[in-house]
């Protein structure tokens, strides 16, 4: 228990402190940050130590920024880009590269910010941000422009949305709402960025989106272990720690932060209980002993949406493995009906086919017209580009529920 | 020296302690790493020594500020080793150094995030550095050179520290240790080696780096027997346990099982089932240790690896029942249905069905714990008649 009470004020310190250096400079000396008695024989003794912590969450409290600007935008940002044209496609009044408005425009995301040089009203008050995020999320519906595109735009404003969050060291409820739903738009964006690139190489928009996607995790869960005290669990909390799982399964490759080993220490037992975390916990238990039949039965059978599209790149490397051993381990003397390959692989017929092809595998009939995969083929072989997207059978009993 | 008036040394002195303390509150640590780099001779130091040399009153004025105060204990001796360096007493920088370098363990402890990592490492650095300088200076006055040994130690403490906080940064740190040879590992007290051991042999098992972590905690459980010394026999037995609860799984994952009377004598029951499940090839055995002890693995951070061990277990039941056909019937010994394999599963409480029995031959042979090939219209598994289970001699099932 000891041990949450030291995460939430380091976590606290972490939300902070990331995104503004200490107010301290903008403060005389006077008003100093470590208010100490004032005797002369004080060496940090353990209870100073434990006051300065206590204190440090109220003092941020005090000293984060609060945020008074009205609009999506701020006035001199958007006037400033207008002048520039430098207006997303979304911000343009009726398609002008030069004339926006309040309720088109909304604050890009800027890298390099410290604290002293921020001014309250370019940042947007809670109520604000969270009409921003309402706006940014509707605007995935669009039809009207390819996904890349909204992609683009959605991902730059989230960011910025997250960065005002933090500057002003949001942590309450309505900030886990909001970090649920971008998350929850970066995990879409996995999948669907995914499918519509074609080469192998994974696009720069996926890996980014990728990237984002974790640092908005990571946040979450910090919030999370902030809000402990005052509410244990959330109610999607179960669904989103699982996907710091998933997108684990891999622990052969270049590790992401913690090991999962070490990462399941600070779980908390209900989490560990719960469906989405047993679902999670199943799957890597498959993936990693290479049970590929399990592995894909339990992801049709079980996932949520959300987490089907975090573990899709895996399916495909599973039934990789599947293929390989089948390939590789079954007598070269009784070809492998691809009827039964579709069953194990989870995919439509016609696609198995174009699977072998694309390694190297040639299918053949039999007498009585049933397509068969012969074993032991000497030209089995790594795919050369990537692997094109094929059908999932079981993905049509996931809800396509996307409210966001 | 050039002249320097009291007002300026004052300034000079309260400048640095300010530079610290705002590095400190925004987490700086660029900043910081230079307020602490005496090797570097940089002429911010140099004149920082002088000031204090002029103005000699700094541990007042540090310990009645309220901004310089919290870190007094860092800073006071800190100033004091840069007057000592300043004037070539290595012997007293060193000592200073050592001083105020623990107290920043302390406070590095209580910022519960390694946003100072790199200030530590500044710090170690320069201890090594001093440690050394100091050495010489021993030995050029007929003393015995001991002040490095002394810097280790205190590496060690840092490493201690880094393990139970946030390890996953450790890793750069030990690689740009071990790398660098800082220091020859062979020269430290066993104590402190065997510590270091632990904790990266932990580390490792938590990046399921199995040789590694074998050879380390191995390292660590011969080298921790201090049959010399009675007084601390029970703390070596708290110790063993420790690396024992590590050693363990690591070794079942490369296939070498512990004797019952380890288990018994160090009270380590949690392990004792698996252990039967792996010798006895009893699959519903392994889930049910794993299910009994979850809370317990997953806070320690093996249950992953421990999980592991589910084909191990598949491939000793195969073996059992491959033995068993063999005194049936020696010359069809090397073919097993499938069927025989689901019968021997549901026996078990598994309920699997031919399909998935499939796949788990398929992977058994894939990744080599059973020789063979199976033949799909027949449904049956054809085992090599040479060794047809081999065994994992010590490397950890292949992925």
């Amino acid at each position: 228990m000891e041990r949450r009470h030291h995460s939430q004020s380091h976590s606290q310190r972490q939300q902070g402190r990331n995104h503004f250096s200490s107010s301290s400079s903008n403060q005389s000396r006077s008003n100093n940050r470590f208010s100490f008695p004032k005797s002369s024989s004080s060496s940090s003794s353990a209870n100073d130590v434990r006051d300065r912590r206590r204190e440090t969450q109220e003092e941020k409290q005090e000293e984060a920024i609060v945020g008074t600007c009205p609009f999506m935008c701020p006035e001199a940002e958007r006037l400033q880009r207008q002048r520039l044209r430098d207006l997303a496609v979304f911000e343009r009044l009726h398609g002008d590269p030069r004339n926006s408005s309040p309720a088109l425009a909304v604050k890009k995301f800027c890298r390099t910010m410290s604290a002293k040089e921020v001014r309250a009203s370019d940042v947007r008050p809670l109520p604000v941000l969270e009409e921003t995020l309402n706006y940014l999320l509707s605007l995935l519906d669009s039809t009207e422009h390819p996904f890349e595109v909204i992609h683009d735009f959605v991902f730059d404003r989230t960011r910025s949305v997250r960065q005002d969050l933090i500057m002003q060291n949001i942590v309450n409820d309505k900030a886990i709402n909001m970090f649920e739903k971008i998350v929850k738009f970066h995990v879409i964006s996995h999948h669907k960025l995914r499918s519509s690139c074609s080469s192998s190489s994974i696009s720069p928009l996926h890996y980014l989106n990728l990237e984002q996607l974790t640092k908005a995790l990571t946040s979450l869960y910090n919030l999370y272990e902030a809000n402990w005290s005052s509410k244990p669990i959330h109610e999607k909390e179960a669904e989103f720690r699982s996907f710091y799982v998933l997108l684990h399964l891999d622990s052969n490759g270049q590790p992401v932060g913690e090991s999962l080993s070490l990462w399941f220490r600070h779980v908390p037992s209900p989490i560990i209980k719960s469906k989405e975390m047993w679902f999670a916990r199943q799957a890597l238990r498959y993936f990693q002993m290479g049970n590929y039949r399990r592995f894909l039965s339990t992801v049709a059978a079980e996932a949520s949406y959300l987490q089907y599209c975090i573990i899709e790149p895996y399916i495909d490397e599973v039934r990789s493995l599947a293929l390989c051993c089948i390939h590789n381990c079954y007598y070269k003397l009784h070809p492998y009906p691809l009827g039964h390959l579709s069953k194990v692989l989870m995919m439509e017929e016609s696609d198995v086919e174009l699977f072998c092809n694309a390694y190297g595998l040639q299918t053949c009939i039999d007498e009585l017209g049933n397509k068969l995969l012969p074993t032991k083929q000497t030209t089995f072989c790594r795919p050369k580009g990537g692997l094109q997207n094929y059908s999932f059978l079981g993905f049509q009993q996931l809800g396509r529920q996307i409210e966001l | 020296m050039a002249y320097m008036s009291m007002g300026e040394a004052h300034r000079r002195i309260t400048d640095y302690l300010n530079r610290f303390s705002d590095a400190v509150s925004s987490q700086d640590v660029a900043s910081l790493k230079q307020l602490l780099s005496f090797s570097s001779n940089s002429p911010s130091l140099l004149s920082l020594a002088d000031s204090l040399n002029v103005f000699q009153d700094a541990n007042r004025l540090i310990k009645q500020s309220d901004n310089y105060s919290p870190f007094a204990d860092i800073t006071v001796p800190l100033f004091r080793s840069l007057q000592h360096y300043r004037t070539g007493n290595l012997v007293d920088a060193y000592l200073a150094f050592e001083k105020s370098a623990n107290a920043f363990i302390q406070e590095f402890r209580n910022w519960e995030s390694a946003w100072a990592l790199e200030a530590l490492y500044v710090i170690a650095y320069e201890i090594r550095v001093l440690a050394e300088r100091a050495d010489r200076e021993l030995a050029s006055n007929g003393k015995s050179p001991e002040k490095l040994k002394a810097a280790g130690s205190f590496l060690m403490k840092v490493f201690g520290v880094l393990a139970l906080g946030t390890v996953h940064l450790c890793r750069s740190v030990i690689r740009s240790i071990e790398t660098a040879r800082i220091f020859d590992f062979e020269e430290f007290p066993k104590r402190d080696k065997v510590t270091y051991m632990y904790y990266t042999g932990r580390l490792e098992v938590f990046n399921e780096n199995f040789p590694a972590a074998d050879q380390k905690l191995s390292y660590a459980l011969i080298n921790c027997n201090p049959r010399s010394e009675a007084n601390i026999r029970s703390v070596s037995a708290v110790l063993i346990v420790m690396i024992l609860k590590y050693l363990i799984p690591v070794k079942l994952s490369i296939g070498i099982l512990p004797k019952d009377w380890l288990l018994e004598k160090y009270n380590l029951v949690e392990y004792s089932n698996i252990v039967q499940a792996l010798r006895r090839g009893d699959l519903r055995l392994l889930r049910h240790a794993l299910e009994e002890h979850e809370d317990q693995f997953l806070r320690s951070g093996v249950y992953l690896v421990l999980e592991k061990l589910e084909l191990q277990v598949y491939q000793r039941l195969f073996k059992k029942i491959y033995i068993i056909q063999k005194q049936k019937d020696p010359s069809k010994a090397h073919q097993m249905k499938l069927d025989v394999i689901v019968k021997a599963l549901k026996w078990l409480e598994m309920d699997m069905d031919v399909d998935e029995v499939e796949c788990i031959v398929a992977i058994l042979i894939h990744k080599n714990l059973v020789k063979g090939y199976f033949a799909h219209k027949s449904k049956v598994v054809v085992l090599s008649k040479q060794d047809p289970f081999p065994k994992l001699n010590g490397k950890p099932v292949n992925s």
